[in-house]
């Protein structure tokens, strides 16, 4: 009886989690989006002052509860040597988040080229993609409608899964929530193709 | 809680600095507190310091590495903020033990919520190991409940440290 009662509280309490993995050049400003969204979608959290931001040479965690689903980030470091090590966390992945400079014109074919090996994975066959133009606040920018033909050139790679491509300020906090729903609905859909990890059975140590 | 913590001032951040023997330890610990290098000797049993970085205070163990003193690290690990585990970057032939030493700590459930800094040390040394193959060796791409970050650093010659305390501090004011 116990176990019946307990299994159906867990049932009720229990959210979906999904694992997001937050991908870019360095300087792209993926450290600064994530506390951008923990700021927006946690409550009184007062997110690191950005200025105090430095380059990511490791793994920053994330969690964020919304739409009824629990979402996990991982923010990994965007240097070229870093890069070697992105796809340890694909199989895992339930989305992909790619942060691209749109002030940092010389390396938008640099990022695009990146982001063409990320998406040839096959682990990460099916994974709804999210390609946010940052630093968008920045008045000399490219914008939405610049980048997004670039990044969708190779539409073979890309195929049948969920991929948009969206402007957004994570200095400013603009774009963000329109981009985290947008991502949570793609996510919820997909959920035949890579299904949530339940709490007590998610194998994290 | 964190009011009144807020009244009477921050409460002092505890860090241990982990690693194998040799890695460089007790050299950080003092670079950190006086600024220099000191002769060392191997550490048995621990020191600690009273470090003060940015206007926050850190209370700092530096706990000896050899073999038969690891056990008795656990010993220290309740109330833990942040880990500086010290990597000799030069030292391949050894990275597998530490990297297991690594991961044998971090599942301690009193460390469940403590920061991690690795420290890829002796960057001076020629042929030492780079960032991306410390991060390979340790196997840190296991590790993924768990913000961390690794900094090259050099103890003899002081680089990384500043970069890492940085770090640091931001990542444990953010936390409060």
């Amino acid at each position: 009886m116990y176990t019946l009662l307990s299994g159906f509280y867990r049932y009720l309490v229990q959210k979906d989690e999904y694992f997001i993995v937050i991908l870019g050049l360095d300087n792209a400003g993926k450290t600064t989006y994530l506390e951008a969204a923990k700021t927006k979608f946690t409550k009184n959290y007062k997110g690191m002052n950005p200025s105090k931001i430095t380059t990511t040479v490791g793994l920053n965690i994330g969690r964020i509860d919304t739409g009824g689903v629990r979402l996990n980030f991982w923010d990994l470091g965007g240097q070229e040597e870093l890069q070697s090590l992105w796809d340890k966390y694909y199989a895992e992945s339930h989305a992909v988040i790619y942060i691209v400079d749109s002030s940092d014109r010389d390396r938008i074919p640099v990022s695009k080229e990146t982001f063409d090996k990320v998406i040839s994975s096959e682990h990460l066959q099916g994974v709804p993609l999210l390609v946010l133009a940052n630093k968008q606040d920045i008045p000399d920018c490219m914008g939405v409608r610049d980048v997004k033909p670039i990044f969708n050139q190779n539409a073979h790679l890309i195929g049948r899964r969920d991929c948009m491509v969206m402007p957004v300020s994570a200095l400013t906090g603009e774009g963000v929530n329109e981009g985290i729903n947008w991502l949570v609905d793609c996510i919820k859909r997909n959920n035949d193709i890579r299904p949530p990890r339940n709490q007590d059975n998610n194998g994290l140590s | 809680m964190s009011y009144f913590r807020s009244l009477i001032g921050s409460r002092e951040m505890r860090i241990l600095i982990l690693g194998l023997d040799g890695a460089g330890k007790t050299t950080i610990l003092y670079r950190l507190q006086v600024g220099e290098v000191v002769t060392t000797i191997p550490t048995i049993g621990f020191n600690v310091e009273q470090v003060t970085y940015k206007n926050l205070k850190f209370q700092v163990w530096d706990l000896g590495g050899q073999t038969s003193i690891r056990p008795y690290w656990r010993c220290y690990y309740s109330n833990t903020d942040a880990i500086i585990y010290v990597v000799d970057s030069a030292d391949k032939d050894r990275i597998g033990i530490s990297k297991d030493e690594l991961l044998y700590m971090l599942r301690e459930d009193e460390l469940q919520n403590a920061i991690l800094v690795v420290l890829a040390n002796k960057q001076d040394m020629p042929g030492c190991l780079s960032v991306a193959e410390v991060h390979q060796a340790l196997g840190l791409d296991a590790l993924k409940n768990r913000t961390f970050q690794i900094f090259k650093t050099s103890a003899k010659r002081g680089e990384g440290l500043d970069q890492a305390m940085d770090w640091l501090s931001n990542a444990l004011t953010a936390k409060k």
